[in-house]
């Protein structure tokens, strides 16, 4: 009878805490988890947040990249979404506002919040990286083109120069260039307009009061079309994927510049493995009659808050979710994250000093003052679509730049 | 009067069997109506619905009438999709004779026969993914195929990334990866084709030309037709992974067909009930198509 009772009470016990177990279960969708370079990270936020909460599991699904936010909206919308779900800053954050909880209280001091929050400066996701674009030079290419491979270009008159040296020497084109998706646009407009419009123009191209038709906009495109004429790229940019094939090609030594980004993928961390850190170079990209100027009187790059993570508003465990996205931004664990996979910390309490790349240190040296906002990701879904669309048709010559903002300023409009 | 009597009740109890009879066949239906209609009936419901609405992801999105419709109808990608379609649709002789001829071919016995056959159907068994990573190394700017016309000093041609070339090239080879099912269905079809018919032609002195067009062809009048109907629809609604891998849609709108911008809409822009719509005039287009299949296919029973 006393073992009958021993076993029932062991049972009971056991299914109760089976339960509790299970109803305090937090799932979090990313497609980060599966990338061996967030092991680490993952792992130590997992056990960080598990030993502050006993009983309580996390549990990471990976979906794939490309369908991420098609199985996202399908999931919010049936009310089975997650209860944390990873994030791009900008549009894609943006058209998920409904979806999120207010995580302004716990926001403060992070860099890049402005691309998670909305007009009345509420917060939606913990930015985790600090994401932008810099140009990465081949130096042996510049050196091959009798140029002086520790003087990159800091004004569009010099990177014109550069350009034309390297296409005449004949052996690479100036910039690889793969805009299958229409990425490649993407980075060039955000690149140029960086340094071409004021912030108060970039406030009011998030707004829609700035159009694709205002003569600066307009000339950002007239520069696409003209670096084509031009030379700059290897001819089928179009068939040719940005990620991966451009910047395979970059790695192999076939263009001498590529745009890159500072976090995750297609960094100084990737192409010093590749180029040899002695061989790689790093500059902001010039533009063409520049409204806005650097501390150090270069250029402007485009930074944003990369990804971040917010918590489901339809959560039932919302507070512990909460307590999980503060753990997936703090600082021990993002420093993880930085030394395993190359990352610009969105967090500036992490310590970078370990990375001990010639490439990071010229990168954090000349990101002050510099920043300004990712134009791109500041336009709505439906100007980004036709942003690739009219890009690829520009390339080709198949459109004029009078026609493609026409386009762009309709779906401009038709968001608002 | 006396025989009337007798036969009311034996239709009464032949009625009441019927009755009986219907219900337990009915019963037998049950789970596969239930099927099609939870399955197939509502979420088509669920669809048309959700196109009447702003939805916007996760939000349910208020009702809006049809102006997703009038939407649709200003939408340039929306117009490029539907000329891409129809350019499709164009096509479909190519797609018919290709298999028909190949499979009359075989039929007539040319030497390894079954070694094509067994070829042409291969392409049949691959995923639209693996088929596009094949043809994308092949047709890329720096692939295969302009190595290959370089060699006769014909210039790279961007195959996938010009808009003169990329849907054809998506169609070329959609072709090449299913044309394989149809051959093996006019293969099927060519044994029904009566031998005697065919000697006696013969006999007659018809040449082979002659044989082809007044006796193989009509006999073979019911399966072009069903080959017409199945590849028409299976081109407007498989070939999403050929256009994700091999163009992403573009350029511009050039390989953009409805199912690709479904996804786009859905996906990329978020607004499921503008996807929504979308879907369903797919599925208008469908219907008719599946109509006229119905159609053709009682009208042959008769025959």
């Amino acid at each position: 009878m006393t073992i009958k009772t021993t076993l029932l009470t062991a049972s009971a016990l056991g299914a109760t805490l089976t339960g509790a177990a299970v109803a305090q279960e937090i799932t979090v969708w990313d497609w980060k988890s599966g990338d061996p370079a967030a092991y680490g990270y993952i792992d130590e936020a997992t056990r960080l947040f598990e030993e502050a909460h006993p009983g309580v599991e996390v549990n990471f699904v990976m979906q794939p990249n490309d369908q991420y936010y098609t199985l996202l909206g399908t999931a919010l919308s049936s009310n089975a979404g997650p209860d944390v779900f990873l994030l791009n800053g900008g549009a894609q954050a943006q058209a998920r506002f409904d979806a999120l909880a207010d995580v302004s209280d716990m926001a403060e001091g992070l860099l890049g919040t402005e691309e998670f929050s909305d007009a009345d400066g509420t917060v939606y996701a913990l930015p985790i990286t600090t994401q932008g674009f810099v140009v990465y030079a081949n130096k042996q290419r510049y050196a091959d083109a009798g140029l002086d491979p520790e003087a990159l270009p800091t004004t569009w008159d010099e990177l014109s120069a550069a350009c034309e040296a390297i296409i005449a020497q004949g052996d690479v084109p100036c910039f690889s260039m793969g805009n299958k998706e229409g990425f490649a646009a993407e980075f060039f407009v955000s690149a140029l307009a960086a340094s071409m419009l004021t912030a108060e123009e970039h406030a009011a191209l998030k707004s829609g009061e700035l159009a694709w038709s205002s003569p600066k906009m307009t000339a950002i495109l007239d520069a696409w079309v003209e670096t084509e004429a031009a030379g700059w790229y290897p001819q089928g940019g179009n068939s040719t994927a940005k990620f991966m094939d451009e910047y395979e090609t970059f790695m192999r030594g076939e263009a001498a510049n590529t745009i890159g980004l500072l976090s995750d993928v297609a960094h100084w961390k990737q192409f010093d493995d590749f180029l040899g850190a002695e061989n790689l170079g790093v500059f902001r990209h010039p533009a063409p009659d520049a409204s806005a100027t650097a501390g150090d009187g270069g250029p402007m790059m485009p930074v944003a808050g990369g990804i971040g993570y917010g918590v489901n508003r339809a959560s039932e465990n919302i507070d512990l979710a909460r307590e999980l996205v503060a753990t997936l931004a703090s600082a021990e664990a993002i420093a993880i994250f930085a030394q395993d996979a190359g990352i610009l910390p969105a967090n500036p309490e992490v310590d970078t000093s370990a990375a001990n790349s010639p490439t990071l240190t010229a990168i954090l040296g000349m990101m002050d003052g510099a920043s300004a906002p990712m134009a791109h990701a500041n336009v709505s879904a439906g100007e980004l679509e036709d942003l690739h669309r009219q890009s690829q048709l520009l390339l080709n010559g198949e459109n004029t730049v009078q026609d493609a903002v026409q386009r762009l300023d309709a779906a401009q409009a038709a968001a608002e | 009067m006396g025989v009337s009597k007798t036969k009311q009740p034996l239709r009464k109890r032949g009625g009441k069997a019927r009755s009986e009879e219907r219900r337990f066949a009915f019963l037998f239906v049950m789970p596969a109506l239930l099927l099609v209609v939870v399955f197939r009936i509502v979420p088509l419901i669920w669809g048309f619905v959700l196109s009447l609405t702003d939805a916007r992801g996760v939000t349910e999105g208020a009702f809006i009438g049809f102006d997703n419709y009038a939407e649709l109808a200003r939408d340039p990608a929306f117009h490029d999709s539907m000329a891409n379609t129809i350019l499709l649709i164009a096509t479909l002789p190519i797609w018919i004779m290709v298999p028909m001829l190949l499979a009359i071919l075989i039929h007539q016995g040319v030497p390894g026969g079954k070694f094509y056959r067994a070829v042409y159907f291969f392409p049949a068994t691959l995923s639209s993914v693996i088929v596009g990573s094949i043809f994308n190394v092949l047709l890329r700017n720096d692939g295969q195929l302009n190595q290959f016309l370089e060699l006769f000093g014909i210039g790279a041609i961007d195959w996938l990334g010009n808009s003169n070339t990329a849907l054809l090239s998506l169609i070329a080879v959609q072709l090449w990866a299913t044309f394989g099912m149809s051959l093996l269905i006019f293969l099927a079809g060519l044994s029904t084709v009566p031998s005697d018919m065919i000697e006696a032609a013969k006999l007659e002195g018809a040449s082979m030309l002659q044989t082809f067009w007044h006796v193989i062809i009509p006999t073979l009048r019911p399966i072009i037709e069903f080959v017409a109907v199945v590849t028409t629809i299976g081109v407007l609604t498989n070939m999403f992974g050929l256009i994700y891998v091999l163009t992403a849609g573009g350029p511009g709108t050039s390989t953009t067909l409805p199912e690709f911008l479904i996804w786009i809409e859905l996906g990329r822009m978020n607004r499921p009930g503008y996807a929504a719509a979308i879907s369903m005039v797919l599925f208008v287009l469908m219907a008719g198509i599946a109509y006229a299949q119905v159609r053709i296919m009682s009208r042959n029973v008769n025959v």
